[in-house]
């Protein structure tokens, strides 16, 4: 013990500073922070079709970045987010439709169903090793998917719709929507990046590229998954509430919809897992290619599927990936430089 | 009576489900793969066939002597062009190749056969029952039953006796060890994953006569397999047909307690048997 501190004081240690932000970091959180007021003031500049479309790729950035924090750093596939999309988005309409709570604080209070179900659900879950953990969860969503369509609270099989948004003019609605919209974004692009940053986001980092050696290292493995699954259960429960408070009706197979499992799966694996610019990039090819391609139907999703199917097996790092390897020049870094001010 | 009536339909049922998660357990058990598209798999052989018995006018034999070898070779090369690039530790590459694979299965089939439900014409067997005691039961489900049981005790033996299925084995409880015995793990993943496969052929005969089959239907049959495999307790053949009986009783008692309710019923037996016994019914804690 005493050489090992001898040598310590012996050898000062050089005065560096640690530098976390890069020229392309900069620039990217200045356009990052633009694009978020416009979306806060869309009401100003688009119109309601435009807010609508604008409002859906928020919620696939939402949702696949929930999705990216899940199976990119926690090493948790889930293919049953949507249970907690639906969850939330039933909440709302209870709360609001039959309870006749205002809409607006609606939306916050249903966050808390998804929370709540999510601890229970961690506990029985997280007992299936790797690919059966994934069919669970969409065991789960079918769960509360006929649960739905059996329980007379939120109208069986037959749905409900959200009557009271009525009272309010289509220019209030717009401007809570777009509200809603950018505060959706901040949650969930920018919680999770400051998570990243975080002392957390060493240990998620850590854990993603080796869950037993980070285990060994200090960090509580299983109690960072629990709680990245239960930030992600309430991210896409405000993905969909968000969106079924903007769709106005909802019912058990639009709430539990496995389609959006296959967006989240897509739009991350294409644009690159494991990093927020993979889910940036791969939201605007999937918001395109739905907007170009989705008449096309079933031919359009055999073409989807197979790009998945080839990503998985030849490009696992998605698009970003084969651009990163290339310039070096993140749009949201996280790592940290070590640079001596002497030199 | 009518209880014991919903049991004997349980069982009934369950023998088909059996016939979806040999090949399931087979898999996980010698590769921890599990393949999203099993059950687009069982959906994909049961259109050809019926697509086949239209064209040809073939019996449900013939169709079952075609569908079998068909299944084989698709088990042999899934493995050989998607499985044995994603096999590994990592769990995630093989889950979303298959997932993409599945997806875009589905949404083939929609192309070539539409939404429509189909079935395959039995020439009569499966209307036919007999009266036992009271109980009708049907003739079909008998046969699938007795099909899913020889099935079992089939590849039960073949893992036991045969230098396939202690290939198989040795595979399954260390890759490396068994390859410096000169095993080739990758030629043994794929015999496994045709096995797998092929099984699904007799599911797809079987599937289409008893009820009907439509592209979107692979998703339950997919669910259906993995609950009865983790109700019996992983890497055992029995234990995958025995949670299979469990998940065909559940949901026969179910469907008798409410319509609504039958497939509920099973989802909740398998969250019940994942609470309190998370390594199955039959594994080794």
């Amino acid at each position: 013990m005493t050489a090992i501190s001898d040598a310590a004081t012996a050898i000062p240690a050089p005065a560096v500073t640690v530098r976390r932000q890069t020229n392309s970091g900069r620039i990217a959180m200045t356009l990052a922070i633009v694009a978020l007021v416009a979306v806060a003031v869309m009401p100003w500049w688009a119109s309601t079709g435009t807010i609508r479309m604008i409002l859906e790729l928020c919620c696939y950035i939402a949702v696949a970045q929930m999705w990216n924090l899940l199976a990119g750093y926690a090493g948790l596939v889930s293919v049953g987010q949507q249970a907690f999309m639906g969850a939330a988005g039933y909440a709302l309409f209870v709360l609001a439709q039959t309870f006749g709570i205002n809409p607006f604080l609606a939306v916050l209070l249903s966050l808390i169903v998804p929370a709540v179900l999510a601890v229970p659900l961690y506990f029985l879950l997280h007992r299936l090793d790797g690919p059966y953990f994934s069919i669970g969860t969409w065991v789960v969503a079918e769960v509360f998917r006929l649960v739905a369509s059996n329980l007379p609270l939120v109208n069986s099989g037959a749905g409900m719709s959200l009557r009271v948004m009525s009272q309010y003019s289509a220019f209030e609605r717009n401007v809570a929507m777009s509200l809603l919209c950018a505060f959706m974004l901040l949650v969930t692009l920018g919680g999770s990046y400051w998570l990243l940053r975080s002392r957390f986001g060493l240990a998620l980092i850590a854990m993603r590229d080796n869950p037993v050696a980070a285990a060994s290292q200090g960090v509580d493995v299983s109690r960072l998954r629990f709680l990245v699954y239960v930030a992600a259960a309430v991210g896409c429960g405000l993905a969909g509430a968000v969106y079924f408070m903007a769709q106005l009706r909802i019912n058990p197979p639009s709430a539990f919809d496995p389609m959006w499992a296959n967006v989240a799966i897509f739009i991350v694996m294409i644009g690159g897992i494991g990093s927020i610019e993979g889910v940036l990039i791969g939201s605007l090819i999937f918001f395109i290619a739905d907007r170009w391609f989705g008449e096309y139907g079933a031919t359009y999703f055999v073409v989807l599927g197979l790009m998945t199917l080839l990503v998985a097996l030849y490009a696992r790092t998605g698009i970003w990936g084969l651009l990163s390897r290339r310039f070096d020049a993140p749009w949201f870094p996280f790592r940290r430089f070590l640079v001596d001010p002497n030199r | 009576m009518q209880w014991f009536d919903a049991l004997v339909q349980g069982i009934l049922l369950g023998g088909m489900y059996a016939q979806y998660a040999l090949g399931m357990a087979l898999m996980f058990g010698v590769m921890r793969i599990v393949n999203i598209s099993h059950g687009d798999l069982v959906i994909l052989l049961s259109l050809i066939g019926i697509s086949m018995a239209t064209a040809w006018g073939l019996g449900p034999l013939a169709v079952l002597a075609i569908l079998v070898p068909l299944g084989l070779f698709m088990g042999w090369l899934l493995q050989k062009a998607v499985l044995n690039k994603v096999v590994g530790s990592d769990p995630l590459p093989s889950l979303i190749a298959t997932f993409g694979l599945s997806i875009a299965l589905q949404n083939l089939m929609l192309q070539i056969w539409s939404a429509n439900s189909r079935s395959l014409p039995g020439g009569g067997i499966e209307s036919r029952s007999v009266d036992i005691g009271g109980i009708y039961i049907g003739l079909l489900p008998v046969i699938v039953l007795v099909v899913a049981i020889a099935l079992t005790w089939g590849l039960d033996l073949m893992l036991k006796k045969t230098r396939f299925g202690r290939a198989l084995r040795a595979a399954a409880a260390d890759v490396e060890a068994a390859a410096m015995t000169g095993i080739n793990p990758r030629a043994v993943y794929a015999l496994a994953t045709a096995v797998a496969v092929g099984i699904l052929g007799f599911a797809a005969v079987f599937q289409s006569l008893r009820s009907t089959v439509a592209p979107a239907d692979g998703a339950a049959q997919l669910i259906y397999a993995f609950e009865a495999v983790i109700i019996g307790g992983m890497g055992s053949v029995w234990g995958a047909f025995i949670g299979s009986m469990v998940l065909g009783i559940s949901q026969g008692i179910g469907f008798r307690i409410d319509p609504g309710f039958g497939v509920l019923a099973g989802h909740l037996v398998f969250l019940i048997v994942l609470a309190t016994r998370p390594q199955g019914l039959f594994g080794k804690a």
